[in-house]
């Protein structure tokens, strides 16, 4: 018979080997997938490997999408800690999008193109954060479970999206917008067809703050100190209510940073389809990093690797994206199953006779 | 009354009824799953499962019944998966099932990509119960419906007097509300939560292949289109009561004829604010559920999410 004794502390190399278990796991049932559907999953990781990291070129557009799901995850790993589950950085990003791509396409074409990129990403921030703090208030004042509150903003949040590209932001009856004036656009930080971005450098400044917050300051120890045990934290005087909502600000501030910096330096226009699925991956990639901000950087770029890559099997092989979905969560499932080795000492006992 | 009126009425609260009974199965699968102690949000994922695996066993055998069936079965074993990690592993409940969600729409997303839009030559039809499909009014609204809606109702009274008038139900109710005192009265905790979730998840399985099997014989990537998370609040909604989880489901079934009846009656309201009202009213409500379920302290069972651990008594 299996026991679990309780460990007191986990040990470093288990800390390690667990998900890079999990991650060659993950690659495994993608591989078993794969053979159901006759295709040959060396070839497919072979060719995702080279749409990946191929070329400096594909290297670059690895980094484009890996700077969302590194601003994405440094906020969901503040939250998390907090055990404030927020599932919603879909309908974060969306909002934040809308908000900034508000500015580029009606704003006064006066304003100078450092003011007007300053101003589009605060008010991208602003959406992301107030769409977060709907359901940071219902859960603080009313309980209700925010992953449910939280993943039903997202579906609200793609309609709105859908309301005004098919209305008024819409050209000539399609569901685009038009193209961002120069002054709106993010900068692109190498020679063309590269898209990488200055909001590189946001990610991987978020990523550093959100570090030291959780490490070193006072507000992250309480906000931890919330997510062991609220009641807990209640009877030591912590102001639950004020902690839960900045953390949660936080966190949709800079889901929403990302969908505007992605929209204006990558698409340049809004759209329809403006990659919001990143808030879902991004939640692998905080549980993946251990809700670690900076080891979350890594492993952004890996998982972005894992979906640039896919992209890149779809076109050249036909390989439907949904393997990336596939493998994604083969690993998380693996990571999850595999908390048991690092929570507990497992021990083989024999039956007693009864 | 205007009779023109009265007629779109019934057909309207008939089509509500197909379109409830997509919520009903999930819902009602979830409701004993957490009743049993166990959160699986992984309703989205499942039903996908069903739909894709409902639809594909439906093309190969060509009878759309067996179809349903293979979807449930497909979902049932991934729900076995969430058991496994939150039942014996205790693994976190909440990201357990947001990964059966992604797990779900990936798997469908690249088996289904070349059955996009394929359609089914039979598909679940209609049969009217003879004699009681004579009554005026209710006849054509509640029994002139496929097998599927039927076996809704009678699900609905079968579980409904399960939990709260059997032996069995105790037991179930016993198991999420405090484990530990369960297992001193000798019943199997992880046997009962093992079956309920893998139940559960068939449930889910079958709400998904009735739309593929049944209301929209063909396949699309995403074509539950959220209804598992409307199905996760619907439960809030019906307070962990079978019965309640009925009236939910038919009332955003009703939302969801009414959107169809309005496109198709060409009223001009914009889509876009069409389709996200059942959304928008599904967090309308959960956020009053919780509050009455919070005041009145109802259903919720008490150690929903909380994996057990024999040892740490």
């Amino acid at each position: 018979m299996l026991r679990f004794e309780k460990r007191d502390k986990t040990p470093i190399q288990l800390r390690l080997l667990v998900p890079a278990v999990s991650v060659l796991l993950g690659l495994l049932v993608g591989s078993v997938v794969m053979l159901f559907a006759r295709v040959n999953p060396l070839k497919a990781y072979g060719a995702i490997v080279k749409g990946a990291f191929g070329s400096g070129y594909t290297f670059s557009e690895t980094l484009v999408i890996a700077v969302p799901l590194i601003l994405i995850s440094a906020g969901l790993c503040l939250v998390y800690r907090m055990k404030f589950l927020n599932i919603g950085a879909k309908g974060q990003y969306i909002i934040g999008a809308i908000c900034g791509s508000y500015l580029a396409l009606f704003g006064p074409a006066t304003l100078s193109r450092p003011l007007l990129l300053t101003l589009m990403m605060v008010l991208g921030m602003i959406g992301g954060a107030l769409w977060a703090i709907i359901p940071a208030l219902l859960k603080v004042y009313w309980n209700v479970n925010e992953v449910i509150a939280t993943l039903l903003l997202n579906y609200i949040a793609s309609y709105i999206l859908w309301y005004f590209m098919y209305g008024t932001w819409g050209t000539r009856g399609f569901p685009l917008s038009k193209n961002f004036a120069v002054n709106a656009q993010l900068p692109r930080i190498l020679p063309a067809p590269s898209r990488l971005h200055i909001g590189l450098f946001f990610a991987l400044a978020a990523a550093v703050v959100i570090w030291v917050i959780i490490r070193k300051t006072r507000f992250g120890y309480e906000a931890m100190v919330i997510g062991e045990n609220e009641r807990a934290a209640r009877y030591a005087g912590i102001n639950v209510v004020k902690t839960v909502i900045i953390a949660a600000a936080i966190s949709g501030g800079l889901d929403g940073l990302a969908g505007i910096a992605h929209t204006s330096a990558v698409l340049r226009l809004l759209q329809l389809e403006i990659n919001s699925d990143y808030g879902y991956t991004a939640i692998i990639v905080a549980w993946l990093a251990g809700l670690d901000p900076l080891v979350a950087v890594g492993v952004s770029v890996l998982l972005a690797a894992l979906e640039a890559g896919g992209y890149q099997i779809q076109i050249v092989m036909r390989v439907p994206f949904g393997i990336v979905g596939v493998i994604e969560s083969a690993i998380l499932f693996c990571l999850l199953a595999g908390e048991i080795v690092t929570h507990y000492h497992i021990r083989l006992t024999r039956r007693v006779a009864a | 009354m205007n009779p023109t009126f009265g007629s779109i009425l019934i057909k309207v609260l008939a089509g509500a009824l197909q379109s409830s009974t997509i919520l009903l199965f999930p819902t009602l699968g979830e409701v004993l799953t957490e009743r049993s102690g166990v959160l699986n949000l992984g309703l989205e994922g499942l039903m996908l499962i069903g739909a894709f695996f409902g639809f594909l066993g439906a093309m190969k055998t060509g009878n759309p019944y067996v179809g349903l069936l293979i979807g449930m079965a497909a979902a049932a074993a991934a729900a076995a998966i969430l058991a496994f990690i939150c039942v014996t592993l205790r693994g976190n409940q909440t990201v357990t099932g947001l990964a059966l969600t992604i797990f779900g729409t990936g798997l469908t997303g690249f088996y289904g990509d070349r059955w996009v839009s394929q359609r089914l030559a039979t598909a679940i039809k209609p049969m009217a119960i003879p004699g009681l499909s004579r009554i005026p009014v209710l006849g054509p609204i509640l029994f002139s419906q496929d097998l599927i809606v039927y076996a809704g109702y009678i699900l609905v009274a079968l579980f409904w007097f399960l939990l709260f008038k059997t032996k069995a139900g105790v037991h179930l109710r016993a198991v999420g509300d405090n484990a530990k005192a369960a297992d001193a009265m000798g019943i199997n905790v992880v046997g009962t939560r093992y079956f309920w979730t893998i139940l559960g998840g068939a449930l889910a399985g079958a709400g998904g292949a009735y739309i593929t099997c049944g209301i929209h014989p063909y396949w699309l990537n995403g074509i539950t289109s959220g209804r598992g998370w409307i199905a996760v609040a619907l439960v809030v909604f019906a307070m962990w009561n079978p019965l309640n989880a009925f009236l939910g489901s038919f009332l955003f079934g009703s939302i969801e004829a009414l959107q169809l009846q309005l496109q198709a009656g060409g009223t001009y309201i914009n889509s876009a604010l069409l389709s996200m009202l059942p959304y928008l009213t599904t967090f309308a409500v959960i956020i009053v559920a919780t509050v009455i379920v919070r005041v009145r302290h109802v259903g919720t069972p008490k150690e929903l999410g909380i994996p057990y651990a024999r040892e740490e008594r």
